[in-house]
């Protein structure tokens, strides 16, 4: 960091060059009084500056927000020297809007002052954000020249999707050997109550169903059915997107897969996620809270890649897609390839759920209005139609989602042919 | 806000100044010509823009102070001067400043420092021709050709000891 002449320093020896030239023209050596102020200003070049000596910190609110949350960035100098004009520019990343106060501040600052500037931060879009450098710029008395550094290390805050409450999710098929919410149609220790049979030798007291016993003559006892997890996968489609900036179809998927995460670890169930698109990436199923963190953080790298390249899911270890695991795939189907991994899975015995996210909605919104624009998505969705119904032909099951609308109605209108009892 | 203010003020002076020294058509019409740049310059903060209304200004004092043919003042052009260098710093400023909170501190230290060195210019310039008008009685005719030439070498050496300097720095 050294002391750079600025452009002023041009423009006045343009206009002092000018004005000797004008006096030698006009043979006018007034016009040299003219040069005077500003050869002095510049004559201050020829001082040797002191290097100021201050320190910067920066202090941001949160480190994990949601998106369409803010956070408040404080930025503070402490000069150790006096600082004729600093000029200070705090982070302000791509994907986030000034709410309150600005991200430049400048001051001049004496030995020992301290200053400090608040803003506030929007931040729109789900990804991970570095809230990091601070640039701050010195500049002398007369703003000749200036030094300009990079203060404090990076700051990274995580926007995560926003996730809406569901109370309708989709049932699992199977269920694993883990306590959960299910009820499982194996008997065992549990609260709901599963069959009625005779008294054996090591059956409880407080087993014993004594109505039954009466009525039968014999001693009965009660049993209960099991109550288990389930592990589900969520498989979020990243091969392609349409929609407008930060409310695409891949931005939407990563909302409802955040938010059927939550709702699946509220109920104890282990909870995976595959981003299938250009590239894999995948956290193997688990539970509780640092699960949904993991989850979280990525769906925060869930982005577009694009490739000609189809993955194939029977590279994806075992232990990331378990058997009898239910896979919700999260998907805009404008991919033939992801429909072909989802009709895979099923092939492969896996419980498929398809979650679409309709892009015939989010383009419509994009679209002016006109009875060309219509007519086309009419045809569009019309076509879609064909597809979903060749999906559920298949066995899946499949729900649209309208994004205008809440993913609960799409998830409540899931209807599970052939699933009465949850297999254990 | 501030440096915007700083510049108007400055403009104006620069403007005014050549006005009150003479007054043609075609200097008028030079004058406002350089006040619409310096005004552009004000909006836009373009630093062409304020470049190019200090030369035409100044083209117009020169002119002014040649039509005019008055005995030479030091005060007048030292005080057009001083309002290019602010309108120029002034801009600069603003382009720094340009959507940043400023502290009041800034414009206090501005004000100070400016008002200072303005008013340290003048009485400098005042003290100087006071007493060039006591030495150019003493000066022979024949020397003052020399004279004035070891001052313009004088003034070349310092600026080329500045550059080598703040190269240096």
């Amino acid at each position: 960091m050294t002391w750079r002449p600025t452009p002023l320093v041009t423009t006045l020896l343009t206009v002092v060059a000018w004005a000797v030239c004008l006096a030698v023209l006009t043979a006018r050596a007034e016009l040299l009084f003219v040069a005077l102020p500003l050869t002095t200003a510049m004559l201050t070049l020829s001082r040797r500056a002191a290097v100021p000596e201050y320190s910067v910190s920066l202090d941001v609110s949160a480190a994990r927000v949601f998106e369409g949350e803010t956070v408040t960035v404080t930025m503070s100098v402490q000069a150790a020297s006096t600082v004729p004009l600093l000029v200070v520019r705090g982070p302000l990343p791509a994907d986030t809007d000034l709410v309150s106060g600005r991200h430049r501040a400048a001051a001049s600052l004496a030995r020992g002052e301290v200053a400090s500037w608040r803003y506030e931060i929007r931040c729109a879009a789900r990804g991970a954000h570095d809230f990091g450098p601070v640039i701050v710029q010195v500049r002398d008395r007369w703003g000749l020249r200036a030094r300009e550094g990079r203060h404090v290390a990076a700051r990274p805050v995580h926007v995560y999707p926003r996730v809406a409450p569901l109370r309708s999710l989709p049932r699992p098929a199977h269920t694993q050997t883990s306590i959960g919410d299910y009820v499982s149609p194996a008997l065992g220790e549990g609260i709901e109550p599963g069959d009625i049979r005779e008294f054996a030798p090591g059956d409880r007291i407080r087993q014993v169903n004594w109505r039954a016993s009466l009525r039968l003559g014999a001693l009965h006892v009660t049993q209960r059915r099991r109550e288990r997890n389930a592990d589900v996968v969520l498989m979020v489609d990243t091969l392609a997107a349409v929609g407008p900036r930060h409310e695409t179809t891949l931005d939407l998927g990563a909302r409802a897969a955040a938010s059927l995460a939550t709702a699946y670890l509220a109920r104890k169930d282990r909870v995976g996620l595959i981003n299938y698109g250009g590239t894999i990436d995948w956290v193997k199923p688990g539970s509780g809270r640092v699960q949904y963190e993991r989850v979280a953080d990525t769906l925060l790298k869930a982005t577009v890649v694009f490739t000609y390249v189809t993955k194939d899911l029977a590279f994806v270890p075992p232990r990331v897609l378990p058997s009898h695991a239910i896979v919700v795939a999260v998907t805009s189907l404008l991919d033939p390839r992801f429909a072909k991994a989802a009709l895979d899975l099923a092939a492969r015995g896996f419980d498929v759920v398809v979650l679409v996210v309709s892009p015939v909605a989010v383009t419509r919104a994009m679209l002016r209005d006109s009875p060309l624009n219509a007519l086309a998505c009419r045809l569009w969705a019309l076509e879609r139609r064909g597809v979903l119904d060749a999906f559920r032909r298949h066995g899946l099951t499949v729900c649209e989602w309208n994004p205008s609308e809440p993913l609960e109605r799409a998830l409540a209108g899931v209807e599970r042919r052939g699933l009465r009892a949850v297999a254990g | 806000m501030m440096p915007r203010l700083g510049a108007a003020g400055f403009t104006l002076v620069a403007f005014v100044l050549p006005l009150l020294t003479a007054r043609p058509r075609a200097l008028v019409l030079t004058d406002v010509v350089g006040l619409l740049l310096a005004t552009i310059g004000l909006i836009t903060l373009w630093r062409w823009a304020a470049t190019a209304a200090a030369c035409l200004l100044l083209v117009s004092y020169a002119v002014a102070l040649w039509l005019a043919a008055r005995p030479p003042s030091a005060v007048g052009p030292t005080i057009f001067g001083l309002a290019l260098l602010g309108l120029l710093q002034s801009i600069e400023l603003g382009r720094t400043l340009r959507r940043a909170t400023i502290e009041a501190s800034v414009v206090r230290s501005q004000l100070l420092g400016w008002t200072g060195f303005a008013m340290g210019v003048v009485a400098g310039v005042m003290l100087l021709a006071a007493a060039a008008r006591g030495v150019a009685a003493i000066i022979p005719l024949t020397v003052a050709p020399f004279l004035a030439a070891a001052g313009a070498l004088g003034v070349l050496a310092t600026v080329a000891a500045m550059l080598r300097r703040s190269h240096e720095a």
